[in-house]
Protein backbone atom coordinates (compact mmCIF):
# COMPACT_ATOMS: atom_id res chain seq x y z
CA UNK A 1 0.00 0.00 0.00
CA UNK A 2 2.76 2.43 0.98
CA UNK A 3 6.40 2.12 0.05
CA UNK A 4 9.25 4.49 0.83
CA UNK A 5 12.34 3.87 -1.21
CA UNK A 6 15.70 5.42 -0.31
CA UNK A 7 14.39 8.64 1.21
CA UNK A 8 16.97 11.29 2.11
CA UNK A 9 15.76 14.51 3.70
CA UNK A 10 17.76 17.61 4.52
CA UNK A 11 16.91 20.69 6.54
CA UNK A 12 19.20 23.28 5.00
CA UNK A 13 22.59 21.59 5.41
CA UNK A 14 21.79 19.04 8.08
CA UNK A 15 20.47 15.67 7.09
CA UNK A 16 17.43 14.38 8.98
CA UNK A 17 16.71 11.10 7.16
CA UNK A 18 19.29 8.72 5.72
CA UNK A 19 18.18 6.34 3.02
CA UNK A 20 14.92 5.41 4.71
CA UNK A 21 13.09 2.55 3.05
CA UNK A 22 10.02 0.89 4.43
CA UNK A 23 6.88 -0.76 3.29
CA UNK A 24 3.40 -0.95 4.75
CA UNK A 25 1.02 -3.57 3.44
CA UNK A 26 -2.69 -3.18 2.98
CA UNK A 27 -4.45 -3.46 6.35
CA UNK A 28 -1.24 -3.50 8.33
CA UNK A 29 -0.50 -1.52 11.48
CA UNK A 30 3.12 -0.36 11.54
CA UNK A 31 4.71 1.61 14.36
CA UNK A 32 7.93 3.56 14.10
CA UNK A 33 9.59 4.15 17.43
CA UNK A 34 12.51 6.43 18.14
CA UNK A 35 13.89 9.02 20.52
CA UNK A 36 13.41 12.78 20.35
CA UNK A 37 14.88 14.16 17.16
CA UNK A 38 15.24 10.75 15.52
CA UNK A 39 13.29 11.94 12.49
CA UNK A 40 9.86 10.48 13.13
CA UNK A 41 7.89 13.62 12.32
CA UNK A 42 10.08 14.16 9.28
CA UNK A 43 9.01 10.77 7.90
CA UNK A 44 5.34 11.60 8.41
CA UNK A 45 5.63 15.00 6.74
CA UNK A 46 7.52 13.50 3.86
CA UNK A 47 4.80 10.93 3.24
CA UNK A 48 2.20 13.69 3.47
CA UNK A 49 4.11 15.82 0.98
CA UNK A 50 4.82 18.65 3.42
CA UNK A 51 8.58 18.14 3.05
CA UNK A 52 10.34 17.39 -0.21
CA UNK A 53 13.01 14.72 0.05
CA UNK A 54 16.29 15.32 -1.75
CA UNK A 55 16.28 11.74 -3.00
CA UNK A 56 13.99 8.78 -2.92
CA UNK A 57 10.57 7.75 -4.06
CA UNK A 58 7.21 7.17 -2.43
CA UNK A 59 4.63 4.78 -3.79
CA UNK A 60 1.03 4.75 -2.68
CA UNK A 61 -1.16 1.97 -4.06
CA UNK A 62 1.51 1.35 -6.64
CA UNK A 63 1.63 4.93 -7.91
CA UNK A 64 4.70 7.12 -7.52
CA UNK A 65 3.36 10.14 -5.60
CA UNK A 66 6.62 11.97 -4.98
CA UNK A 67 5.65 14.83 -7.30
CA UNK A 68 2.09 15.08 -6.08
CA UNK A 69 1.28 18.01 -3.77
CA UNK A 70 -0.07 17.37 -0.28
CA UNK A 71 -3.62 18.19 -1.26
CA UNK A 72 -3.61 15.50 -3.93
CA UNK A 73 -2.33 13.01 -1.40
CA UNK A 74 -5.16 13.93 0.96
CA UNK A 75 -7.54 13.41 -1.94
CA UNK A 76 -6.10 9.91 -2.43
CA UNK A 77 -7.34 9.36 1.12
CA UNK A 78 -4.18 9.53 3.09
CA UNK A 79 -5.32 10.73 6.51
CA UNK A 80 -3.06 12.59 8.90
CA UNK A 81 -3.03 13.22 12.63
CA UNK A 82 -0.19 15.70 12.98
CA UNK A 83 2.16 16.07 15.90
CA UNK A 84 0.76 18.52 18.43
CA UNK A 85 -2.84 18.12 17.17
CA UNK A 86 -2.82 21.15 14.92
CA UNK A 87 -6.57 21.66 15.02
CA UNK A 88 -7.67 24.93 13.41
CA UNK A 89 -7.90 27.14 16.51
CA UNK A 90 -10.46 29.69 15.33
CA UNK A 91 -12.77 27.23 13.60
CA UNK A 92 -15.59 25.48 15.40
CA UNK A 93 -15.36 21.79 16.21
CA UNK A 94 -17.75 21.02 13.39
CA UNK A 95 -15.83 23.11 10.86
CA UNK A 96 -12.64 21.37 11.91
CA UNK A 97 -14.28 18.04 11.18
CA UNK A 98 -15.52 19.33 7.84
CA UNK A 99 -11.95 20.24 6.93
CA UNK A 100 -11.03 16.58 7.36
CA UNK A 101 -13.51 15.74 4.62
CA UNK A 102 -12.48 18.66 2.44
CA UNK A 103 -11.63 16.52 -0.58
CA UNK A 104 -15.02 14.81 -0.59
CA UNK A 105 -17.99 16.12 -2.53
CA UNK A 106 -20.34 13.49 -1.18
CA UNK A 107 -22.38 15.40 1.40
CA UNK A 108 -24.39 12.36 2.38
CA UNK A 109 -21.25 10.44 3.20
CA UNK A 110 -19.81 13.44 5.07
CA UNK A 111 -22.91 13.74 7.25
CA UNK A 112 -22.88 10.02 7.94
CA UNK A 113 -19.21 9.99 8.89
CA UNK A 114 -19.69 13.02 11.09
CA UNK A 115 -22.41 11.21 12.97
CA UNK A 116 -20.09 8.27 13.46
CA UNK A 117 -17.42 10.58 14.83
CA UNK A 118 -19.90 12.12 17.25
CA UNK A 119 -20.90 8.63 18.34
CA UNK A 120 -17.31 7.71 19.12
CA UNK A 121 -16.48 11.05 20.76
CA UNK A 122 -19.70 12.25 22.35
CA UNK A 123 -17.77 15.17 23.80
CA UNK A 124 -17.22 16.57 20.30
CA UNK A 125 -20.91 16.36 19.54
CA UNK A 126 -21.78 18.26 22.69
CA UNK A 127 -19.39 21.00 21.72
CA UNK A 128 -19.70 21.14 17.99
CA UNK A 129 -20.16 24.92 17.87
CA UNK A 130 -17.32 25.69 20.23
CA UNK A 131 -14.07 27.13 18.86
CA UNK A 132 -11.36 24.48 18.82
CA UNK A 133 -8.92 26.69 20.72
CA UNK A 134 -11.24 26.77 23.73
CA UNK A 135 -11.17 22.97 24.08
CA UNK A 136 -8.88 21.19 26.50
CA UNK A 137 -5.74 19.52 25.19
CA UNK A 138 -7.31 16.08 25.41
CA UNK A 139 -10.45 17.22 23.62
CA UNK A 140 -8.32 18.76 20.91
CA UNK A 141 -6.56 15.45 20.41
CA UNK A 142 -9.95 13.76 20.09
CA UNK A 143 -10.84 16.40 17.53
CA UNK A 144 -7.66 15.73 15.59
CA UNK A 145 -8.51 12.02 15.56
CA UNK A 146 -12.10 12.77 14.57
CA UNK A 147 -10.90 15.02 11.77
CA UNK A 148 -8.75 12.20 10.43
CA UNK A 149 -11.73 9.83 10.62
CA UNK A 150 -13.64 12.32 8.47
CA UNK A 151 -11.03 11.82 5.76
CA UNK A 152 -12.23 8.21 5.41
CA UNK A 153 -8.60 7.30 5.03
CA UNK A 154 -7.22 4.23 3.32
CA UNK A 155 -3.91 4.98 4.99
CA UNK A 156 -3.71 6.89 8.26
CA UNK A 157 -0.53 8.63 9.41
CA UNK A 158 -0.38 9.21 13.14
CA UNK A 159 2.27 11.36 14.81
CA UNK A 160 2.57 10.94 18.60
CA UNK A 161 -1.04 10.50 19.46
CA UNK A 162 -0.20 9.97 23.14
CA UNK A 163 1.64 13.24 23.60
CA UNK A 164 0.29 15.26 26.51
CA UNK A 165 -2.63 12.94 27.22
CA UNK A 166 -3.44 11.44 30.58
CA UNK A 167 -3.23 7.61 30.68
CA UNK A 168 -6.98 7.11 30.46
CA UNK A 169 -7.14 9.14 27.26
CA UNK A 170 -4.06 7.47 25.85
CA UNK A 171 -5.83 4.15 26.17
CA UNK A 172 -8.97 5.53 24.58
CA UNK A 173 -6.99 6.99 21.69
CA UNK A 174 -5.14 3.75 21.09
CA UNK A 175 -8.31 1.70 21.23
CA UNK A 176 -9.98 4.00 18.69
CA UNK A 177 -7.14 3.66 16.21
CA UNK A 178 -6.88 -0.08 16.80
CA UNK A 179 -10.57 -0.27 15.99
CA UNK A 180 -9.98 1.74 12.79
CA UNK A 181 -7.28 -0.72 11.86
CA UNK A 182 -9.64 -3.63 12.51
CA UNK A 183 -12.06 -2.04 10.09
CA UNK A 184 -9.42 -2.22 7.40
CA UNK A 185 -7.62 1.11 7.59
CA UNK A 186 -3.89 0.79 7.09
CA UNK A 187 -1.94 2.62 9.79
CA UNK A 188 1.55 4.05 9.99
CA UNK A 189 2.18 5.49 13.43
CA UNK A 190 5.19 7.11 15.06
CA UNK A 191 5.42 7.09 18.83
CA UNK A 192 7.77 7.74 21.66
CA UNK A 193 5.64 5.56 23.90
CA UNK A 194 7.27 2.44 22.47
CA UNK A 195 5.60 -0.02 24.78
CA UNK A 196 2.10 0.96 23.76
CA UNK A 197 3.06 1.48 20.14
CA UNK A 198 4.42 -2.04 19.79
CA UNK A 199 1.54 -3.55 21.73
CA UNK A 200 -1.01 -2.44 19.14
CA UNK A 201 1.11 -2.79 15.99
CA UNK A 202 1.70 -5.72 13.67
CA UNK A 203 5.18 -4.58 12.80
CA UNK A 204 7.65 -2.07 14.18
CA UNK A 205 10.59 -0.04 12.93
CA UNK A 206 13.24 1.51 15.10
CA UNK A 207 14.53 4.86 13.94
CA UNK A 208 17.84 6.18 15.26
CA UNK A 209 19.40 9.42 14.08
CA UNK A 210 17.46 9.37 10.85
CA UNK A 211 18.17 5.75 10.03
CA UNK A 212 15.99 2.70 10.34
CA UNK A 213 18.10 0.29 12.39
CA UNK A 214 15.56 -2.49 13.02
CA UNK A 215 12.44 -3.70 11.30
CA UNK A 216 10.58 -6.71 12.60
CA UNK A 217 7.28 -8.09 13.81
CA UNK A 218 6.13 -6.12 16.82
CA UNK A 219 6.33 -9.08 19.19
CA UNK A 220 9.90 -9.86 18.11
CA UNK A 221 10.91 -6.27 18.82
CA UNK A 222 9.24 -6.48 22.22
CA UNK A 223 11.36 -9.53 22.99
CA UNK A 224 14.60 -8.07 21.64
CA UNK A 225 16.94 -7.34 24.55
CA UNK A 226 18.69 -4.27 23.19
CA UNK A 227 15.39 -2.70 22.20
CA UNK A 228 13.88 -3.51 25.57
CA UNK A 229 16.80 -1.72 27.22
CA UNK A 230 16.73 1.30 24.98
CA UNK A 231 13.01 1.85 24.47
CA UNK A 232 10.92 -0.29 26.76
CA UNK A 233 12.55 0.48 30.07
CA UNK A 234 14.43 -2.81 30.53
CA UNK B 1 -23.75 69.25 8.72
CA UNK B 2 -23.03 66.20 10.86
CA UNK B 3 -24.94 63.90 8.55
CA UNK B 4 -23.08 65.36 5.64
CA UNK B 5 -19.71 64.65 7.25
CA UNK B 6 -20.86 61.21 8.26
CA UNK B 7 -21.80 60.25 4.72
CA UNK B 8 -18.61 61.79 3.45
CA UNK B 9 -16.63 59.69 5.93
CA UNK B 10 -18.42 56.50 4.92
CA UNK B 11 -17.64 57.18 1.27
CA UNK B 12 -13.96 57.63 2.03
CA UNK B 13 -13.97 54.65 4.36
CA UNK B 14 -15.53 52.51 1.62
CA UNK B 15 -12.73 53.32 -0.77
CA UNK B 16 -10.15 52.55 1.88
CA UNK B 17 -11.84 49.27 2.75
CA UNK B 18 -11.82 48.08 -0.84
CA UNK B 19 -8.23 49.14 -1.35
CA UNK B 20 -6.95 47.51 1.83
CA UNK B 21 -8.98 44.30 1.58
CA UNK B 22 -6.62 42.69 -0.91
CA UNK B 23 -3.61 43.36 1.29
CA UNK B 24 -5.50 41.92 4.26
CA UNK B 25 -6.47 38.74 2.42
CA UNK B 26 -2.91 38.28 1.24
CA UNK B 27 -1.48 38.88 4.69
CA UNK B 28 -4.03 36.51 6.16
CA UNK B 29 -2.69 33.56 4.21
CA UNK B 30 0.86 34.40 3.22
CA UNK B 31 1.92 36.65 6.12
CA UNK B 32 3.46 39.16 3.74
CA UNK B 33 2.69 42.82 3.20
CA UNK B 34 1.88 43.57 -0.41
CA UNK B 35 2.26 47.28 -1.12
CA UNK B 36 1.67 46.65 -4.79
CA UNK B 37 -1.98 46.16 -3.89
CA UNK B 38 -2.16 49.96 -4.17
CA UNK B 39 -0.61 49.64 -7.62
CA UNK B 40 -3.66 47.60 -8.54
CA UNK B 41 -5.73 50.61 -7.52
CA UNK B 42 -4.02 52.84 -10.09
CA UNK B 43 -3.84 50.15 -12.76
CA UNK B 44 -7.53 49.41 -12.31
CA UNK B 45 -8.41 53.08 -12.68
CA UNK B 46 -6.52 53.31 -15.98
CA UNK B 47 -7.91 50.08 -17.38
CA UNK B 48 -11.34 51.26 -16.28
CA UNK B 49 -10.90 54.62 -17.98
CA UNK B 50 -9.76 52.97 -21.20
CA UNK B 51 -12.74 50.62 -21.10
CA UNK B 52 -15.13 53.45 -20.40
CA UNK B 53 -13.78 55.57 -23.24
CA UNK B 54 -14.07 52.71 -25.71
CA UNK B 55 -17.38 51.19 -24.62
CA UNK B 56 -19.18 53.92 -22.68
CA UNK B 57 -20.55 51.26 -20.35
CA UNK B 58 -19.99 51.67 -16.64
CA UNK B 59 -20.75 48.02 -15.96
CA UNK B 60 -18.13 46.90 -18.48
CA UNK B 61 -15.72 49.41 -16.96
CA UNK B 62 -15.98 47.64 -13.63
CA UNK B 63 -15.93 44.14 -15.05
CA UNK B 64 -12.96 44.64 -17.35
CA UNK B 65 -11.04 46.81 -14.89
CA UNK B 66 -11.47 44.39 -12.02
CA UNK B 67 -10.90 41.28 -14.09
CA UNK B 68 -7.73 42.41 -15.86
CA UNK B 69 -6.27 43.85 -12.68
CA UNK B 70 -7.18 40.68 -10.81
CA UNK B 71 -5.43 38.60 -13.46
CA UNK B 72 -2.41 40.85 -13.15
CA UNK B 73 -2.47 39.98 -9.45
CA UNK B 74 -2.62 36.26 -10.19
CA UNK B 75 0.35 36.70 -12.52
CA UNK B 76 2.58 38.58 -10.07
CA UNK B 77 1.87 36.18 -7.24
CA UNK B 78 2.84 33.23 -9.46
CA UNK B 79 5.97 34.84 -10.85
CA UNK B 80 7.08 36.90 -7.88
CA UNK B 81 5.54 36.27 -4.50
CA UNK B 82 5.14 32.50 -4.36
CA UNK B 83 8.79 31.86 -5.32
CA UNK B 84 9.79 34.19 -2.47
CA UNK B 85 7.63 32.56 0.19
CA UNK B 86 10.44 30.60 1.79
CA UNK B 87 12.53 33.77 2.18
CA UNK B 88 12.06 36.29 4.97
CA UNK B 89 8.84 38.32 4.66
CA UNK B 90 10.96 41.46 4.23
CA UNK B 91 12.08 40.17 0.86
CA UNK B 92 8.57 40.14 -0.54
CA UNK B 93 7.73 43.44 1.17
CA UNK B 94 10.62 45.13 -0.61
CA UNK B 95 9.79 43.35 -3.86
CA UNK B 96 6.23 44.62 -3.61
CA UNK B 97 7.44 48.20 -3.10
CA UNK B 98 9.68 47.80 -6.13
CA UNK B 99 6.84 46.42 -8.19
CA UNK B 100 4.58 49.24 -7.06
CA UNK B 101 7.09 51.88 -8.20
CA UNK B 102 7.71 50.02 -11.42
CA UNK B 103 4.00 49.84 -12.14
CA UNK B 104 3.32 53.52 -11.60
CA UNK B 105 6.27 54.39 -13.84
CA UNK B 106 5.05 51.96 -16.44
CA UNK B 107 1.66 53.65 -16.35
CA UNK B 108 3.39 57.01 -16.73
CA UNK B 109 5.36 55.80 -19.74
CA UNK B 110 2.38 54.21 -21.45
CA UNK B 111 -0.39 56.68 -20.63
CA UNK B 112 1.65 59.83 -20.11
CA UNK B 113 2.52 61.74 -16.95
CA UNK B 114 -0.37 64.21 -16.99
CA UNK B 115 -3.74 63.95 -15.32
CA UNK B 116 -6.37 62.34 -17.50
CA UNK B 117 -10.03 63.20 -17.27
CA UNK B 118 -12.48 60.44 -16.26
CA UNK B 119 -15.94 61.77 -16.96
CA UNK B 120 -18.34 58.94 -16.45
CA UNK B 121 -22.07 59.09 -16.29
CA UNK B 122 -23.20 57.64 -12.99
CA UNK B 123 -26.55 55.83 -12.78
CA UNK B 124 -27.45 57.66 -9.57
CA UNK B 125 -28.61 61.24 -9.53
CA UNK B 126 -27.19 63.60 -6.98
CA UNK B 127 -29.30 64.65 -4.02
CA UNK B 128 -29.24 68.28 -3.05
CA UNK B 129 -31.20 69.70 -0.13
CA UNK B 130 -30.56 72.67 2.13
CA UNK B 131 -28.44 70.75 4.54
CA UNK B 132 -27.38 67.76 2.49
CA UNK B 133 -25.34 67.49 -0.63
CA UNK B 134 -24.89 63.97 -1.93
CA UNK B 135 -23.04 63.42 -5.13
CA UNK B 136 -24.22 60.60 -7.44
CA UNK B 137 -20.67 59.20 -7.43
CA UNK B 138 -20.87 58.87 -3.65
CA UNK B 139 -23.93 56.71 -3.96
CA UNK B 140 -22.15 54.63 -6.57
CA UNK B 141 -19.24 54.14 -4.17
CA UNK B 142 -21.38 53.16 -1.21
CA UNK B 143 -23.59 50.80 -3.19
CA UNK B 144 -20.71 49.11 -5.04
CA UNK B 145 -18.65 48.71 -1.89
CA UNK B 146 -21.59 47.25 -0.05
CA UNK B 147 -22.21 44.76 -2.85
CA UNK B 148 -18.58 43.69 -3.15
CA UNK B 149 -18.16 43.30 0.60
CA UNK B 150 -21.40 41.33 0.77
CA UNK B 151 -20.08 38.97 -1.90
CA UNK B 152 -16.84 38.58 0.02
CA UNK B 153 -18.66 37.98 3.28
CA UNK B 154 -20.79 35.32 1.67
CA UNK B 155 -17.77 33.67 0.11
CA UNK B 156 -15.81 33.61 3.37
CA UNK B 157 -18.61 32.57 5.70
CA UNK B 158 -21.06 30.52 3.70
CA UNK B 159 -19.00 28.48 1.27
CA UNK B 160 -16.52 25.65 1.37
CA UNK B 161 -13.89 27.87 -0.22
CA UNK B 162 -14.35 30.35 2.60
CA UNK B 163 -13.90 27.61 5.18
CA UNK B 164 -10.73 26.51 3.44
CA UNK B 165 -9.54 30.13 3.32
CA UNK B 166 -9.94 30.48 7.07
CA UNK B 167 -8.29 27.14 7.74
CA UNK B 168 -5.37 28.08 5.52
CA UNK B 169 -5.00 31.44 7.26
CA UNK B 170 -4.87 29.68 10.62
CA UNK B 171 -2.52 26.83 9.72
CA UNK B 172 -1.29 26.66 6.17
CA UNK B 173 0.61 23.39 6.52
CA UNK B 174 -2.25 21.49 8.10
CA UNK B 175 -4.73 22.91 5.60
CA UNK B 176 -2.55 21.52 2.83
CA UNK B 177 -2.52 18.12 4.49
CA UNK B 178 -6.32 18.23 4.71
CA UNK B 179 -6.56 18.61 0.97
CA UNK B 180 -6.70 22.36 0.43
CA UNK B 181 -4.99 23.44 -2.76
CA UNK B 182 -3.28 26.42 -1.19
CA UNK B 183 -1.84 27.60 -4.50
CA UNK B 184 -5.38 28.09 -5.68
CA UNK B 185 -6.31 29.87 -2.46
CA UNK B 186 -3.45 32.31 -2.92
CA UNK B 187 -4.36 32.91 -6.56
CA UNK B 188 -7.97 33.53 -5.58
CA UNK B 189 -6.77 35.96 -2.94
CA UNK B 190 -4.97 38.02 -5.54
CA UNK B 191 -7.79 37.83 -8.06
CA UNK B 192 -10.25 39.19 -5.49
CA UNK B 193 -7.89 41.55 -3.71
CA UNK B 194 -6.51 43.25 -6.80
CA UNK B 195 -9.99 43.28 -8.29
CA UNK B 196 -11.34 45.10 -5.24
CA UNK B 197 -8.50 47.63 -5.33
CA UNK B 198 -9.24 48.18 -9.02
CA UNK B 199 -12.87 48.91 -8.23
CA UNK B 200 -11.76 51.46 -5.64
CA UNK B 201 -9.41 53.11 -8.14
CA UNK B 202 -12.13 53.28 -10.79
CA UNK B 203 -14.60 54.87 -8.37
CA UNK B 204 -12.14 57.43 -7.07
CA UNK B 205 -11.26 58.23 -10.68
CA UNK B 206 -14.94 58.84 -11.38
CA UNK B 207 -15.43 60.79 -8.15
CA UNK B 208 -12.64 63.25 -8.93
CA UNK B 209 -13.15 62.95 -12.69
CA UNK B 210 -9.47 62.21 -13.11
CA UNK B 211 -6.72 59.63 -12.93
CA UNK B 212 -2.95 60.06 -12.73
CA UNK B 213 0.04 57.69 -12.54
CA UNK B 214 0.87 58.29 -8.88
CA UNK B 215 -2.72 58.11 -7.66
CA UNK B 216 -1.86 54.94 -5.72
CA UNK B 217 0.74 56.64 -3.52
CA UNK B 218 -1.50 57.97 -0.79
CA UNK B 219 -3.69 54.82 -0.68
CA UNK B 220 -0.48 52.75 -0.41
CA UNK B 221 0.50 54.10 2.97
CA UNK B 222 -3.01 54.56 4.26
CA UNK B 223 -3.72 50.96 3.39
CA UNK B 224 -0.82 50.02 5.66
CA UNK B 225 -2.29 51.99 8.55
CA UNK B 226 -5.67 50.37 7.98
CA UNK B 227 -4.55 46.77 7.84
CA UNK B 228 -2.43 47.21 10.96
CA UNK B 229 -5.32 48.88 12.73
CA UNK B 230 -7.67 46.14 11.55
CA UNK B 231 -5.57 43.52 13.31
CA UNK B 232 -3.51 42.25 10.33
CA UNK B 233 -5.31 39.63 8.33
CA UNK B 234 -8.85 40.17 9.60
CA UNK B 235 -11.31 41.14 6.83
CA UNK B 236 -13.91 42.41 9.30
CA UNK B 237 -11.25 44.37 11.17
CA UNK B 238 -10.18 45.95 7.91
CA UNK B 239 -13.65 47.24 7.14
CA UNK B 240 -14.02 48.65 10.64
CA UNK B 241 -10.58 50.24 10.56
CA UNK B 242 -11.23 51.73 7.13
CA UNK B 243 -14.46 53.30 8.38
CA UNK B 244 -12.78 54.59 11.53
CA UNK B 245 -10.05 56.25 9.48
CA UNK B 246 -12.49 57.59 6.88
CA UNK B 247 -14.74 59.07 9.57
CA UNK B 248 -11.83 60.42 11.57
CA UNK B 249 -10.52 62.22 8.53
CA UNK B 250 -13.79 63.90 7.69
CA UNK B 251 -15.00 64.56 11.21
CA UNK B 252 -11.70 65.77 12.61
CA UNK B 253 -10.93 67.64 9.41
CA UNK B 254 -14.44 69.07 9.15
CA UNK B 255 -15.13 70.06 12.72
CA UNK B 256 -11.97 70.62 14.60
CA UNK B 257 -9.84 71.62 11.72
CA UNK B 258 -6.39 70.23 11.98
CA UNK B 259 -2.95 71.65 12.09
CA UNK B 260 -1.63 68.72 10.10
CA UNK B 261 -2.53 67.81 6.54
CA UNK B 262 -5.62 65.65 6.27
CA UNK B 263 -3.64 62.64 5.08
CA UNK B 264 -1.74 62.62 8.38
CA UNK B 265 -4.90 62.03 10.40
CA UNK B 266 -4.90 58.33 9.55
CA UNK B 267 -1.55 57.95 11.25
CA UNK B 268 -2.44 60.02 14.28
CA UNK B 269 -5.48 57.77 14.72
CA UNK B 270 -3.31 54.71 14.18
CA UNK B 271 -0.85 55.78 16.85
CA UNK B 272 -3.53 56.65 19.36
CA UNK B 273 -5.46 53.40 18.89
CA UNK B 274 -2.36 51.23 18.94
CA UNK B 275 -1.39 52.82 22.25
CA UNK B 276 -4.54 51.35 23.75
CA UNK B 277 -4.97 48.27 21.62
CA UNK B 278 -1.50 47.19 20.51
CA UNK B 279 -2.86 44.34 18.39
CA UNK B 280 -5.32 46.46 16.49
CA UNK B 281 -9.06 46.90 16.74
CA UNK B 282 -9.85 43.25 16.14
CA UNK B 283 -7.28 40.89 17.49
CA UNK B 284 -7.18 37.15 17.48
CA UNK B 285 -5.65 36.60 20.87
N1 LIG C 1 12.13 22.79 10.32
C1 LIG C 1 13.32 22.27 10.69
N2 LIG C 1 14.46 22.94 10.41
C2 LIG C 1 15.66 22.42 10.76
N3 LIG C 1 15.82 21.24 11.37
C3 LIG C 1 14.72 20.53 11.66
C4 LIG C 1 13.42 21.01 11.33
N4 LIG C 1 12.51 20.09 11.74
C5 LIG C 1 13.22 19.10 12.31
N5 LIG C 1 14.55 19.35 12.25
C6 LIG C 1 15.61 18.48 12.76
O1 LIG C 1 15.49 17.21 12.16
C7 LIG C 1 15.69 16.18 13.09
C8 LIG C 1 14.48 15.26 13.14
O2 LIG C 1 13.36 15.99 13.64
P1 LIG C 1 11.92 15.36 13.80
O3 LIG C 1 10.99 16.43 14.19
O4 LIG C 1 11.60 14.57 12.59
O5 LIG C 1 12.16 14.37 15.02
P2 LIG C 1 11.12 13.52 15.85
O6 LIG C 1 11.63 12.13 15.83
O7 LIG C 1 9.75 13.75 15.36
O8 LIG C 1 11.31 14.12 17.31
P3 LIG C 1 10.24 14.28 18.51
O9 LIG C 1 10.12 12.95 19.16
O10 LIG C 1 10.86 15.28 19.40
O11 LIG C 1 8.97 14.75 17.90
C9 LIG C 1 16.00 16.87 14.41
O12 LIG C 1 17.40 16.89 14.58
C10 LIG C 1 15.46 18.25 14.24
O13 LIG C 1 16.22 19.17 14.96
MG1 LIG D 1 8.09 14.48 16.19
Amino acid sequence: MLKLDGINVFYDQSQALYDVSLQVEQGEFVSIIGANGAGKTTIMKTVMGLIKPAQGRIFFEGKDIIKRPSWDRAGMRIGYIPEGRRVFPDLSVEDNLLMGAYHSKNNVEIAKTMKEVYDVFTRLGERKNQLAKTMSGGEQQMLAIGRALMTKPKLLLIDEISMGLMPLLVNKAFSVIKEMNNQGITILMVEQNAKKALAVADRGCVLEMGQIVHQDLAENLQDNDSIRKAYLGG
Amino acid sequence: MFLQQLINGIVIGSVYALTAMGATLVYGIMRILDINNAGAYALGAYVGLLTYNTTGSLLLTFIVGMLLTGLYGVLVQKLLYVPMLDKSPNVSLIASIGLFIFLSDLIRMVAGPSIKGFHAEVPFSSIYTDSLNINGAWILIIVTTFLLLAVLWFLLNKTKIGLAWKATAQDLETAKAMGVNVNMMVALNYLLGYGFAAAAGIMVGILYSSVFPTMGDVPAYKMLAIIVLGGLGSPVGTVIAAMVIGLAETLIGGYIGFFLPRDAIAFVVLIIILLFRPRGLISKN
